[in-house]
């Protein structure tokens, strides 16, 4: 054992922990910057949106713009929340890098806060790419309030997809098999969802599809397109959209663990 | 010159836990306080209706590194888990530099610095940027100058820039150390830091250790390599089925049970070391 000299450190001094706006920024920084170090990876979750955009051209004189945006919009809010979101929690857990936080004075709903905030930027990224895509390529135009419902309306409908990315990581652990499970989820949501609202798949599936989480999401954002179109059925939508939420963000929290192992 | 207590603590008069009159011997620390910075009372941790850990208690000094040795599955990870206030213990009590850690969690948190067995940073994230995120959950305010200085310190000044992803695993075990202690906690908890690391990493990495035991950190260390416990642990503690069977120096620890059949049946080399005390005293059953 060797003789040594101390260094001040102090026990009896009482620590002052860093504000919580001062961690929760440090956080959201490092999730945007990670993020968009990820880039491709988001880009290739905003690619099928903007494809159907282009590829429903010509149904748009049959089921007009709104209906063709709200589709695109439900697609993106799909892809954030159950294919990107659900992902890279799974990724970062089985990393350990959410263990790393929680051993440091950050508040645990800090780091989930900053993660879902992330989410809330690419929706809002998502959601101007298809008016963008809209406007440019398939000469869909709304009115100004249209524009700003639908914004914020896919804001508060990306909340049941990100409740359900949260629900299959919180009842799955390994990343791997959260991956495949999400994607499963995604493809029968949007492949029954789109074709059933285009009434392919006959009518008991377009009644099963219209109150699926897809189908109410649907519904609302193409009615928040045009406001003045806003109904009951958007109202029941909403309603139930708001209890899919509640349901799935009540099990992922309840199922959710911090550590895969 | 080292001091001789006799006792748990020095001054409390208390028998050592491995046994009466144990003398063991700490340094003199002029200017930190005896409160330990890590204190573990009747410690019981369950899951379900398994008990990992069965009333532990142990204390770690400031100036002191402690060495938690076990066979796998014997509870360090546990004890450590719930040091850090990960797992909610069924009962017992653990403070850190005098904060209760299911109470006072977060300040808790704030007077220890973790070192996890495998390295877990954002790994699309830089040197720097890690830096400034930790540097602002502990309410630090890094400006450039200060980064340099970190990174000199730790031998990284050309891998600001550089993503954690992209580093060597013994860079990656430097940085993880420099978070640790960057915001100079009294208390510092490493999971087998060693594994993975070559000698060159693995020697500079316990240089780094005892520097900050010299500026008078308490460290906790859980670790395989009885010879490195050995040679840099002040004290050891040995658990094996969720309770603590011996704390003592690693010396005291020998010449205690070296006539013990066990341990004389484990010695391979003549000379007893302290893994043929630990086989002799947790058995030569491989754990699962």
């Amino acid at each position: 054992m060797s003789n040594t000299t101390t260094a001040p450190i102090t026990l009896t001094n009482p620590r002052t922990l860093s504000s919580t706006r001062s961690v929760f920024a440090s956080l959201l920084r490092a999730d945007l910057t990670t993020q968009w170090r990820n880039r491709r990876a988001t880009v290739m979750v905003f690619i099928l949106p903007v494809i159907i955009l282009f590829a429903w051209k010509p149904l748009i004189k049959a089921f007009g713009g709104p209906f063709i945006l709200a589709n695109c919009i439900t697609i993106g809010l799909n892809a954030v929340g159950i294919m990107g979101y659900s992902n890279s929690i799974a990724r970062d857990r089985d990393k350990g890098i959410f263990q790393r936080l929680r051993v440091s004075p950050a508040p645990n709903w800090t780091i989930m806060v900053s993660r879902l905030t992330v989410q809330l930027v690419l929706i809002s990224i998502m959601t101007l790419f298809v008016f963008i895509g809209g406007y440019q390529y398939d000469h869909i135009a709304l009115t100004a309030g249209g524009y700003v419902a639908s914004f914020f309306t896919s804001l508060a409908c990306g909340a049941v997809y990100l409740a359900l990315g949260q629900a299959i990581v919180g009842r799955i652990t390994n990343p791997e098999t959260v991956n495949a499970t999400s994607r499963l989820i995604y493809l029968a949501l949007i492949l029954i969802g789109m074709f059933g609202s285009l009434g392919m798949l006959g009518n008991a599936m377009n009644k099963i599809v219209d109150y699926s989480p897809y189908g109410t999401v649907k519904t609302i954002v193409t009615h928040a397109l045009v406001p003045s179109t806003w109904n009951a059925d958007a109202n029941l939508a909403l309603l139930i959209t708001l209890g899919y939420t509640v349901v799935f963000a009540y099990l992922g929290i309840k199922w959710f663990k911090w550590n895969s192992r | 010159m080292a001091r001789s207590f006799t006792g748990f603590f020095p001054g409390d008069g208390r028998p050592g836990l491995a046994g009466a009159a144990t003398t063991f011997y700490l340094r003199p620390m002029s200017n930190t306080s005896q409160q330990p910075v890590l204190q573990v009372q009747g410690l019981d941790i369950f899951y379900g209706s398994f008990q990992a850990v069965k009333k532990v208690s142990f204390a770690v000094m400031p100036g002191e590194i402690f060495g938690l040795l076990g066979p796998n599955g014997a509870g360090k990870t546990s004890t450590l888990s719930a040091v850090e206030s990960l797992i909610k213990p069924s009962a017992g009590t653990i403070t850190v530099a005098g904060y209760d850690t299911q109470r006072q969690t977060l300040y808790a948190r704030a007077c220890m610095g973790v070192q996890l067995q495998s390295t877990s940073f954002q790994p699309e994230l830089t040197v720097a940027e890690i830096l400034q995120l930790y540097g602002g959950i502990y309410g630090m305010t890094l400006d450039r100058q200060r980064l340099d200085e970190i990174l000199r310190d730790i031998k990284l000044q050309d891998a600001a820039s550089k993503r954690f992803g992209q580093l060597s695993g013994g860079q990656q075990q430097r940085v993880s150390l420099v978070i640790a202690t960057i915001h100079n906690p009294p208390l510092l908890l490493m999971d087998e830091p060693t594994t993975g690391l070559d000698p060159q990493s693995r020697r500079q990495l316990w240089v780094r250790i005892e520097a900050m035991r010299d500026k008078g950190h308490g460290i906790l260390l859980t670790t395989h390599s009885m010879e490195e416990a050995e040679s840099v642990c002040d004290r050891i503690a040995i658990i094996d089925h969720g309770r603590i069977i011996t704390i003592d120096t690693p010396q005291n620890i020998i010449d205690t049970n070296r006539d013990r059949p066990e341990v004389i049946q484990a010695s391979r080399k003549g000379k007893i070391t302290l893994e043929d005390v630990f086989i002799g005293l947790t058995g030569e059953a491989i754990r699962s």
